[in-house]
């Protein structure tokens, strides 16, 4: 593979996350890289990166418990799958943690899950960066995970993404009759920050239900990108599906795209989609601070509950204090 | 106590031109003392409210306006606030996410803190919730809901002054605090307030129609008009204008 084989703003899925142009500087992980076939470029960066460096973390069969993998710093890799039993209930974290001391950290994943007939898989990606340390900035995080879903299955997701030089957190579901789906999410974009979450939901059976709530913030120089796509195939009658991707820019030169998308081929489904993207309310900033609360307090306080709406309660008390803490701490309200 | 002196002020919309609403107001509110604001609509009640406040988008351009002898003016919100100043607002806002105990928890101790006073405690907040949620015959099971996200406008209006209740600011600015609510909620309200009067409090209460004036009895009636008092007078002259309108008065300004 050359770095021109990469996708870049020019492919459609990609443009406004230039993968060729993030890449340039990690030719020789491009080129040591087999030809990308139809699993797509991250799949392609995951398995060259994960034979080069050890063994897959993630060819779990799951017999009910909680699983947690870890890549961090420097160069690492994730490329396997995950099988959760038929009738079982397992929970998956992933971390892409960027904090370390390598020069330029190239942390990509891809995950083949399969959630067998009535089987339950809780996923939680927490993708963090640590502001302040340059390697941050130069970091490239790709996570990708391809899923398929059962009778009766339900597939719950959650991503905190802080975002690097260029990260993306890509999903793409396949489901069946009466499978259940959720994939939320929060982004927090700070200068130099990139931060994509792309997904993709095929509704191909009678009565599935999906929901997809992503929250995002972004300051100056920040961009976040929310790429949402609902596909229901003509066998999915009675699909029950909302999705919503709702974004604040705190300051001037805060950028956030999005593309939500709903492409339909049944006729009997309750499909309903929500997409904004605007600033914080100074009415009810200046309520809050009529009340006593400082203006950065206050701002705090607005912007914090809006993204911890999105965060569910599944995830388990101690990663949702946790995610609690990562969001104050970017908000500037912990130390 | 407040002292407004010859205050002009214009609103400053993000997208057009600045209007002056404020043309010369000039008003003393003792301590102890409740007075009223009457004025028909676009005499300026609600900016004067909002400039006291110290809302963006308001621009004061001359006079004095001052809380104990300290300029208002030059004071962020917050620290307006922490002085004593309490709005209850027309239209109360929505925060979704936020309990309104949470929210008036975390109102009251950063007002504490500006002050260098210690934080209240859980237990004696639970006390103060539970005796002003009884007193406003609040439901408890509202107070854990996110602030004002769904409520009824009588509801929102009551749990402006249950927060009044909780805070006990020094003094109250109660901008058309009776709009939207029905005569029994409205006597529930006008008790909330009357419990906070006292020598060392005052009220300006803000109003459209005299009925808010037959339970929270006002020392002293001020008609606004035209961004100007143009008449002032004792509790009678709110049920003058009950009878005979505004417009004597409007001629007169």
């Amino acid at each position: 593979m050359q770095l021109a084989d990469l996708p870049s703003r020019r492919s459609e899925a990609w443009k406004w996350s230039d993968l060729r142009a993030a890449m340039a500087g990690q030719e020789g992980v491009v080129t040591g890289t087999a030809p990308i076939d139809a699993e797509g470029p991250i799949s392609a960066l995951a398995q060259a990166m994960d034979d080069a460096y050890g063994p897959s973390a993630l060819d779990i069969v799951a017999p009910g418990e909680t699983f947690e993998t870890r890549i961090t710093e420097g160069d690492a890799a994730q490329y396997g799958s995950v099988i959760v039993r038929a009738g079982a209930t397992a929970t998956l974290v992933e971390r892409a943690g960027v904090s370390g001391s390598r020069l330029r950290p190239f942390l990509p994943s891809f995950s083949r899950i399969e959630v067998e007939p009535g089987a339950t898989l809780h996923r939680i990606v927490v993708q963090t960066n640590d502001v302040g340390t340059g390697q941050a900035d130069a970091a490239i995080v790709l996570n990708e995970a391809v899923v398929k879903l059962g009778q009766g299955a339900t597939f719950r997701q959650f991503v905190l993404g802080e975002g690097a030089k260029l990260a993306r957190i890509e999903i793409s579901v396949d489901a069946v009759e009466g499978a259940q789906v959720e994939l939320n999410g929060v982004y927090l974009a700070s200068a130099k920050r990139h931060i994509d979450m792309t997904s993709r939901v095929a509704h191909r059976g009678p009565g599935i239900q999906s929901r997809q709530l992503v929250r995002g913030v972004a300051r100056k120089g920040g961009r976040g990108v929310f790429q949402g796509k609902f596909l229901v195939e003509r066998a999915g009658q009675k699909t029950d599906a909302e999705m919503a991707h709702n974004a604040l820019l705190l300051e001037e030169g805060a950028e956030v795209f999005s593309k939500p998308e709903l492409e339909i081929y049944a006729d009997d489904v309750a499909c309903a989609h929500g997409n904004t993207a605007g600033q914080l309310d100074e009415d009810a900033v200046f309520y809050l601070r009529q009340r006593g609360i400082p203006d950065v307090e206050a701002r705090a306080l607005i912007t914090r509950a809006f993204v911890m709406e999105a965060v569910p309660e599944w995830v388990g008390v101690d990663l949702y204090a946790e995610i609690e803490q990562r969001i104050d701490t970017w908000l500037g309200t912990r130390a | 106590m407040l002292e407004l002196n010859n205050l002009h002020a214009r609103v400053v919309p993000e997208d057009g031109a600045a209007r002056e609403i404020l043309k010369g107001l000039s008003l003393a509110v003792p301590a102890g003392e409740v007075h009223a604001i009457m004025g028909p609509n676009g005499s300026g009640k609600s900016t004067l409210s909002y400039v006291l406040t110290g809302k963006h988008g308001y621009e004061v351009t001359g006079g004095s306006a001052t809380f104990e002898g300290q300029d208002l003016l030059t004071l962020e919100p917050e620290a307006r606030a922490a002085l004593g100043l309490f709005l209850s607002f027309q239209y109360p806002i929505e925060i979704a996410g936020v309990p309104v105990m949470t929210f008036v928890r975390t109102a009251m101790n950063a007002q504490r803190k500006t002050r260098g006073e210690p934080e209240v405690s859980a237990p004696d907040f639970l006390k103060l919730s539970k005796i002003a949620a009884a007193k406003l015959r609040i439901d408890p099971e509202m107070l854990k809901r996110p602030l004002n996200v769904g409520f009824s406008g009588g509801e929102k209006k009551r749990l402006e002054i249950y927060q009044m209740l909780m805070i006990e600011p020094r003094f109250m600015i109660l901008d058309e605090t009776d709009s939207g609510l029905d005569i029994d909620a409205l006597k529930v309200v006008a008790e909330g307030v009357n419990a906070l009067r006292g020598p060392t409090r005052g009220m300006l209460v803000i109003t459209h129609y005299q009925r808010l004036l037959d339970y929270i009895k006002p020392d002293r009636v001020h008609v606004l008009s035209a961004g100007r008092i143009v008449k002032s007078g004792g509790p009678e002259l709110a049920l003058e204008l009950e009878k005979s309108g505004y417009d004597q008065f409007l001629k007169a300004g």
